[in-house]
């Protein structure tokens, strides 16, 4: 279901809901980028073309969490577990990128089979959670996710989307969390303005102009020093694991009687680090070859699809410009 | 189902408190803590298959990964730890009576059904004694299901061998060998002197019908399976159990792969097949 | 200027006198650069030299040990190794230093207020052409930002801090792209026992920002890599600029000024200042 809908009467809208819901949408911060943010007000609310630098992932896998507790007293200790928060959250302004990261992870954390692991913190964070996204209408010149099976106008992972057309914004109700939201918007499209978002869309398609041919599988090309020739220059910093909206590695460490968990990642040599002192990935080239193969490879092994959406943060944000799309690309297979 | 407790609708990171009801030093640096739930129908109802593993928690300090070193069918639940971070060095300051936490069991274990009918080689080194120790008395517990036994430990000394107190009920069970070694000769040692792997060579087990178990540090790992390749046995029947930093155990945090295999998961239990396929390098 | 850095890197490489050469070339997207590893005179033509060259290649010298290694160095990252060469970091004679002249071609924005723009050490100098040597670069206040922070009430700059480090998401790309930190285990690593919180709490977040700040004191050579790298914009260089001038108004020392020099926490002098001390 589609509606014309005007910017003001969707700022209205948020003003409204924020009376009972928690209300998260990118915010620009002056000078430093735009940030998602629990907003207070409705007017914080930014539904422009720049991207978030974190992606919406960090309120379902929180960069640091406490999932238990441990209680230790006297001699006695005993777990008990950490209240959760229940309220309903609405999340504007998901890209279609970040969304579909979203349903990528939910093999992971909230898989199909029941007797698999349900993570039920981040189960939780996804069922009480409304996402309203916003199509792309400037993809970066970094974004690439048309060549990994997205499109800047995807609705996956989405309650609901908007479509920016200048004055207005052609919202389309994709579920019935969506409706339970934004039903309540007045309006109807017509078949100009239909016509017109088709031809937006197609349009914003053809923006994305970068693409990664990633083989099938990268198997043949594990041993090959391709991988010690494209780790020379990785700092080994945490930057494109904890941007990347499908990245989702953790540590659990145990601090102030709880258990923490927090984002850690296959950059770090202490990721894998054994307190024997022996590291199976012990230099740069293992670590970085394994953040490739998890992405183009061993996901796909394991669920059909690439752990890479094309968001293009990790090129973005790279301190010293490693493009994974051309990494993977380029890797010897033959 | 055996071996796997459903998790669902609960905090799967949640460990159960647990009471330590034993604790035995097996070597100067290694203690056995014997574990009951103190939920008693928890307890009742946590099965497991030998191989598997828990995580265990000392509270104020964390987890670390243990597998669960004697057999299903006997009553208790035993990890045994070597001192060696920040957890085994809380856990070497334990008493009997103290709470600690467990969660699991995770990880898949020995394919006790595909031994059946097989002849069986254990080989061990070190510490690497304790996930075999719980094949090694599931199978005698469960003594017509296998052909001959053939136990294969190794330490560097006799002051660090594990689980001595066994080695002769082992070897009073029917059709069972238990070869000893240690890495240099001493006084009143009466067993092979030298590595594992020289001492597979002395001892030449049969390759026909067999499965090798291999478990030990990296090195004796290493070079031990290489000697039972030359001795017959295929890739397909050397079996190993391999340990890596993990955290999770559900298959999630993500360090404990080898390829698109979760150690913690789809192993440890692994055949060396599998982990050449996997580009495993030993 | 390339040519002659291409000439220089293709003579060492071809006579052996390096192993590697450690300079930039172009990325795929065409107008950034990448830190290149050059190990055969062939690929030399792959180097170049503009304005997108702000990576410090000091960093990666490390990682060679017993290598002999070329590297193209700005003035702030001949700093960078003067300082990794007063810490033993390195060995001088596995180094040959391709020393480039900037500031004529304002190198990036985080240049803007660099006034030395010449290398501290070098084997050979290649200069912009058409420009006297040794004149200063930008003759912007270099200590300007940080006295208008310094003008501020503390509790101001608290709350200003507050909010900056809430960003902080401990990726450890300020880190991973200083050449000092180069302990071989970070005190934000270190388990027994955990010195602060690996939370992304603002407790947590402010003791690692505000404890790599205290060990850069005297060892940063500002060349502005952490601000440059941080994903959220944290204005890191301000804590960096900030404890140079301290060193420098207390003890007249300048981080990257001397292989000769002692490092500064390594000396001491009983006419130091110690009023400071309560």
């Amino acid at each position: 279901m589609k509606k014309t809908v005007k910017k003001e009467a969707l700022i209205a809208l948020i003003e409204n809901l924020m009376k009972d819901h928690e209300v998260v949408s990118p915010v620009e911060t002056a000078g430093k980028g735009v940030f998602y943010r629990k907003i207070d007000k409705a007017k914080d609310v930014y539904l422009g073309p720049a991207f978030a630098v974190e992606p919406v992932k960090k309120f379902f896998l929180h960069p640091s969490e406490w999932i238990c507790g441990c209680n230790k007293e006297e001699g006695t200790a005993s777990p008990c577990p950490v209240p959760a928060d229940d309220k309903k959250r609405v999340i504007f302004g998901v890209r279609p990128c970040e969304a579909r990261g979203l349903v990528l992870l939910d093999k992971i954390f909230a898989p199909d089979d029941p007797a698999g692991y349900q993570d039920t913190s981040y189960i939780d964070n996804r069922s009480r959670s409304v996402i309203v996204g916003l199509a792309c209408s400037v993809p970066d010149r970094t974004c690439f996710c048309v060549s990994l099976d997205g499109s800047p106008v995807e609705t996956r992972g989405m309650d609901a989307v908007l479509f920016d057309m200048g004055d207005n914004f052609i919202v389309e109700i994709l579920t019935e969390k969506g409706k339970s939201i934004l039903g309540s918007l007045p309006g109807t499209i017509d078949a100009g303005s239909e016509k017109a978002l088709e031809a937006a869309k197609e349009k914003t398609k053809k923006l994305v102009v970068k693409t990664v041919k990633a083989p099938d599988s990268l198997d043949a090309s594990f041993k090959s020093d391709y991988w010690k020739k494209v780790s020379l220059s990785c700092l080994s910093c945490g930057v494109c694991t904890y941007l990347c909206p499908t990245c989702h590695c953790f540590d659990l460490v145990e601090e102030e009687r709880k258990k923490l968990r927090c984002y850690d990642g296959c950059a770090f040599p202490d990721f894998t680090l054994e307190t024997s002192g022996e590291n199976p990935r012990p230099t740069k080239k293992e670590r970085y070859r394994q953040r490739v193969f998890h992405k183009f490879d061993y996901f796909k092994k394991n669920f059909g699809e690439n752990l890479c959406v094309g968001c293009g943060r990790c090129i973005r944000f790279c301190p010293v410009k490693i493009d994974i799309s051309e990494v993977a690309a380029g890797a010897p297979i033959k | 189902m055996t071996g796997q407790m459903n998790t669902s609708n609960s905090n799967i990171y949640l460990p159960r408190e647990t009471e330590i009801t034993a604790i035995r030093q097996e070597t100067s640096d290694i203690k056995t803590f014997v574990l009951k739930f103190k939920d008693a129908a928890y307890g009742d109802a946590f099965t497991y298959r030998p191989g598997q593993f828990v995580e265990f928690s000392v509270f104020g300090e964390g987890e670390a990964t243990f597998c669960i070193s004697n057999s299903p069918t006997r009553k208790t639940i035993e990890c045994s730890a070597k001192k060696m971070g920040m957890v085994t060095q809380a856990m070497h300051e334990l008493n009997v009576g103290d709470t600690v936490g467990l969660r699991g069991p995770y990880g898949n274990g020995f394919p006790v059904e595909d031994l059946k009918g097989k002849h069986l080689l254990f080989v061990s080194g070190g510490i690497g004694l304790a996930p075999l120790r719980s094949l090694i008395n599931y199978c005698l517990d469960n003594r017509d299901d296998y052909l001959d036994i053939t136990i294969v430990n190794g330490a560097r000394t006799s002051k660090d061998l594990v689980y001595r107190d066994e080695y002769k009920v082992w070897e009073k069970a029917p059709g069972t060998k238990v070869h000893l070694t240690v890495d240099c000769r001493e006084e009143d040692w009466v067993c092979m002197v030298g590595v594992v792997p020289k001492a597979l060579e002395e001892i030449k087990p049969t390759c026909n019908g067999s499965v090798a178990i291999v478990c030990g540090p990296p090195i004796m790992i290493r070079f031990t399976i290489p000697v039972l390749e030359k001795m017959g046995f295929c890739p397909e029947s050397i079996i190993t159990t391999l340990e890596m930093k993990m955290k999770c155990g559900l298959g999630k945090c993500g360090r404990c792969n080898i390829g698109n295999h979760y150690i913690c998961k789809d192993g440890p239990v692994f055949n060396y097949a599998k982990l050449k396929e996997l580009h495993y390098e030993l | 200027m390339i040519e002659e850095i291409r000439q220089k890197a293709k003579e060492l490489l071809a006579a052996s006198k390096v192993d590697m050469v450690i300079g930039y070339r172009r990325s795929g997207d065409g107008v950034s650069t990448v830190p290149a590893f050059i190990d055969s005179a062939q690929d030399v033509d792959s180097l170049v030299w503009d304005q997108n060259c702000v990576y410090n290649l000091a960093n990666y010298l490390r990682e060679f040990p017993g290598k002999k290694i070329g590297v193209v160095a700005k003035g702030c990252d001949a700093r960078a190794i003067v300082v990794l060469l007063q810490e033993n970091q390195l060995e001088r004679e596995n180094l040959f230093i391709i020393g480039v002249e900037c500031g004529v071609t304002d190198i990036s924005e985080k240049c803007a207020a660099c006034p030395r723009t010449v290398s501290a050490i070098c084997d050979i100098l290649i200069k912009e052409k058409g420009r006297k040597s040794g004149a200063p670069g930008n003759e912007k206040d270099a200590y300007a930002a940080v006295e208008a922070l310094e003008a501020r009430r503390a509790e101001e700059r608290l709350g200003l801090w507050r909010e900056e480090f809430s960003r902080c998401i401990r990726c450890y790309a300020c880190r991973q792209v200083c050449p000092m930190c180069y302990c071989p285990k970070c005190v934000a690593d270190q388990t027994m026992p955990a010195w602060f919180s690996k939370a992304t709490s603002l407790e947590g977040n402010f003791a690692w920002n505000v404890t790599r700040a205290f060990h850069l004191a005297g060892r940063c050579v500002d060349c502005g890599e952490c601000e440059r790298a941080c994903p959220v914009g944290i204005p890191l260089r301000d804590l960096n600029k900030k404890l140079e001038k301290e060193a420098k108004e207390l003890y007249k020392y300048e981080a990257g000024s001397s292989v000769e020099a002692k490092p500064l926490f390594a000396s001491y002098d009983k006419d130091d200042p110690k009023d400071f001390i309560k």
